[in-house]
């Protein structure tokens, strides 16, 4: 089965830094994948890198196939992106912003579609119309979550997705993934939330300084990898 | 829902865009109504006095016996008219006379007698149009366009809405172009609403909305080429003002003060000191000092340069033409280097796009130096007529007679 994100041997600069050194990995459909690091370990530069945002320094990042240099637009086409602390417009509805997004994307999405997204992230019917400067961080996020949804996209890319969610929400995002998982549609995510990757991921890649230290799957047969296994390597490089 | 759609509906909802263009409309609709009333008030001004002016002569007229007095008493209104487009541009009817009353007097100190600097270059003039349009609207156009990239940076939107918009092409042309289109749409709306008011046709109005168009891409351009960048918002802003401030003003300055040193001008005050001095001088000058330069220029009348009396009004007039001779020299310089600087402020404005738009319109309104020039010498033709009818009748001593004042010349106003 070709993979449907891949780097290989990537590294990546930033202001004269190198923030990614030599990473490889690849996502199989359907699979959920976390790249999880504390801060400044290289994640959100990952997902970046898979948008055409940043350039390798060397190595590649391959999209269902294709290297994303060679072609940035159908890269971004086959991803929904939802980026850390997503910052929907404030002077517009939950409706709106949708509407304004999947137009931009070419998706033309009723109002039904809509509703159906926005259940599935447990936005309150009544918040739907009002503007988004009125929300509190987790409905926010919660909007932005139903957008990628909402996106007929075969690959998710999410930065930092239960980022303000209370635990009920997280639970519920992760049996969202899971289903969306179970659909066929492959996920990367990228956190610093030991508990909830372990819950929802197939597989864990724990990013360090720009380096993959680690990697953990989901045992046959088991509803989630093991946390503690995750979270001693975590602590470990954490405070090396 | 289309692109364009989407957009339009995006910009219905922001509030700092519609304020900005508010502003734009309301600048352009104050500028263009206060045009209106500026030539509306010209208008009335010059009905007026042409009809006293008319009136004064019929009075004049029956009054005096003596072709000398006629001529001496006897004021002719010259004007103007103001172009159907000049309420657009006001442009140098703000600075140059466009109307005198003369006389068959000395003429050149009658035409310069209100000219108390050269107005060349007209840097920023009254609130018209053409300023609202040339110095105004490209700073609202900065504040629409300055951070459509940048807040959208600093929002964290930036990746999203490019990831997103990737199947569609980038959402910042069509944002930019929708509010580049609605600050154009503020603009160019009311000035042809003026002009259809005015009676400005369409021969004037659509290449005064190319130079509209044209100006506001020329910002737009500037703000492309500064968000190129990746700057802040405050950092663009700043920069982008900083580039209106030496397109609009420094470099504009800069044009004049170096026009004014390349090409050095008498001003007008200086050919009415010089003509009256050698007017004044006259009184006191043997006659045959003021009628041989006279016959110099006049052989035809010879024959009539005897002059007994202390006083007689051909030696008079012959002093008064001898005094604008004594000042052609400089009036012609004056003339020729109003043309020269106004060539090379022309070359120059290359370098200021708001001036330069600023030219084209004054130029579309004949409200421009060269209109000024142009209604100059037709003063000096009509003066030049003046002479030529009064002449034979002092010279020759003619009765005044009803029959002759009919032939005498009349101004008339140029076709607007």
């Amino acid at each position: 089965m070709i993979s449907m994100l891949a780097a290989q041997s990537l590294s990546v600069m930033r202001s004269g830094q190198e923030v990614l050194k030599d990473v490889s990995f690849s996502i199989k459909q359907g699979e959920i994948h976390a790249l999880l690091g504390g801060n400044g370990a290289g994640k959100s530069t990952t997902l970046l890198t898979f948008l055409g945002f940043l350039a390798p320094a060397s190595g590649n990042v391959h999209v269902q196939g294709r290297d994303v240099s060679e072609n940035v637009s159908a890269a971004r086409q086959a991803i929904a992106y939802l980026p850390e602390a997503a910052t929907l417009y404030g002077h517009l509805s939950a409706y709106e912003n949708l509407h304004y997004f999947l137009s931009l994307a070419g998706t033309d999405t009723g109002r039904k579609a809509l509703d159906d997204a926005l259940d599935r992230v447990a936005l309150q019917p009544e918040a739907r119309n009002m503007r988004m400067e009125t929300y509190s961080k987790g409905m926010r996020q919660k909007v932005a979550i139903a957008l990628a949804i909402l996106r007929d996209t075969p690959i998710l890319l999410l930065d930092e997705p239960t980022s303000g969610l209370d635990p009920v929400a997280i639970d519920e995002f992760n049996r969202l993934a899971r289903d969306l998982a179970e659909a066929g549609r492959t996920i990367l995510l990228v956190t610093h939330d030991v508990y909830g990757a372990c819950h929802v991921a197939d597989r864990i890649d724990l990013l360090q300084n720009g380096v993959l230290v680690g990697a953990f799957d989901r045992p046959a047969g088991m509803d989630r990898i093991d946390t503690e296994a995750v979270h001693v390597a975590f602590a470990q490089h954490a405070g090396a | 829902m289309s692109g364009l759609v989407r957009e339009i509906r995006f910009l219905a909802s922001d509030r700092a865009a519609l304020l900005w263009l508010g502003i734009a409309l309301l600048v352009a609709c104050v500028s263009v109504v206060l045009g209106l009333r500026e030539i509306a008030t010209q208008r009335v001004v010059l009905n007026e006095l042409i009809e006293i002016d008319s009136a004064e002569r019929e009075v004049l007229d029956t009054l005096y016996q003596d072709w000398g007095d006629v001529a001496y008493y006897t004021f002719h209104l010259t004007w103007d008219s103001p172009s159907d487009f000049a309420f657009a541009a006001l442009g140098q009817r703000d600075t140059s006379p466009w109307k005198h009353q003369i006389r068959a007097l000395a003429l050149e100190g009658q035409i310069y007698e209100t000219d108390a600097e050269n107005p060349d270059f007209a840097l920023i003039g009254r609130f018209d149009f053409a300023f609202a349009a040339n110095l105004l609207a490209p700073l609202l156009l900065i504040l629409l366009l300055h951070d459509l990239r940048s807040a959208e940076r600093t929002a964290g939107r930036y990746e999203l809405l490019s990831a997103t918009a990737a199947s569609q092409g980038s959402p910042w042309f069509a944002r930019a172009a929708l509010r580049v289109g609605a600050l154009t749409i503020c603009l160019i709306g009311p000035l042809w609403a003026g002009g259809l008011l005015g009676g400005a046709g369409a021969s004037t109005l659509v290449p005064a909305s190319l130079v509209v168009i044209l100006h506001i891409a020329f910002w737009w351009g500037v703000c492309a080429l500064v968000d190129r960048y990746g700057w802040s918002s405050p950092v663009n802003l700043t920069a982008l003002v900083g580039v209106w401030l030496a397109f609009a003003v420094i470099v504009p300055a800069a044009i004049k003060i170096s026009v004014e040193s390349i090409v050095p001008l008498p001003d007008g005050g200086e050919i009415l000191l010089t003509q009256r001095e050698a007017v004044n001088d006259a009184w006191d000058l043997p006659k045959a000092a003021t009628m041989e330069p006279f016959i110099e220029r006049h052989p035809e009348w010879a024959d009539y340069t005897e002059v007994s009396q202390p006083f007689e009004w051909k030696w008079y007039y012959a002093f008064q033409q001898v005094g604008d001779q004594t000042v052609e020299p400089l009036s012609q310089a004056y003339r020729d280097g109003r043309i020269r600087r106004d060539r090379l402020a022309g070359s120059l404005a290359w370098l200021s796009p708001p001036a330069l738009a600023e030219r084209a319109m004054q130029a579309l309104a004949d409200t421009n130096v060269a209109a000024t020039l142009t209604y100059e010498q037709r003063v000096r033709a009509f003066h030049k007529a003046l002479r030529e009818y009064y002449y034979p009748r002092l010279f020759r001593g003619e009765p005044v007679s009803t029959v002759s004042l009919q032939q005498r010349p009349q101004f008339r106003g140029k076709e607007s």
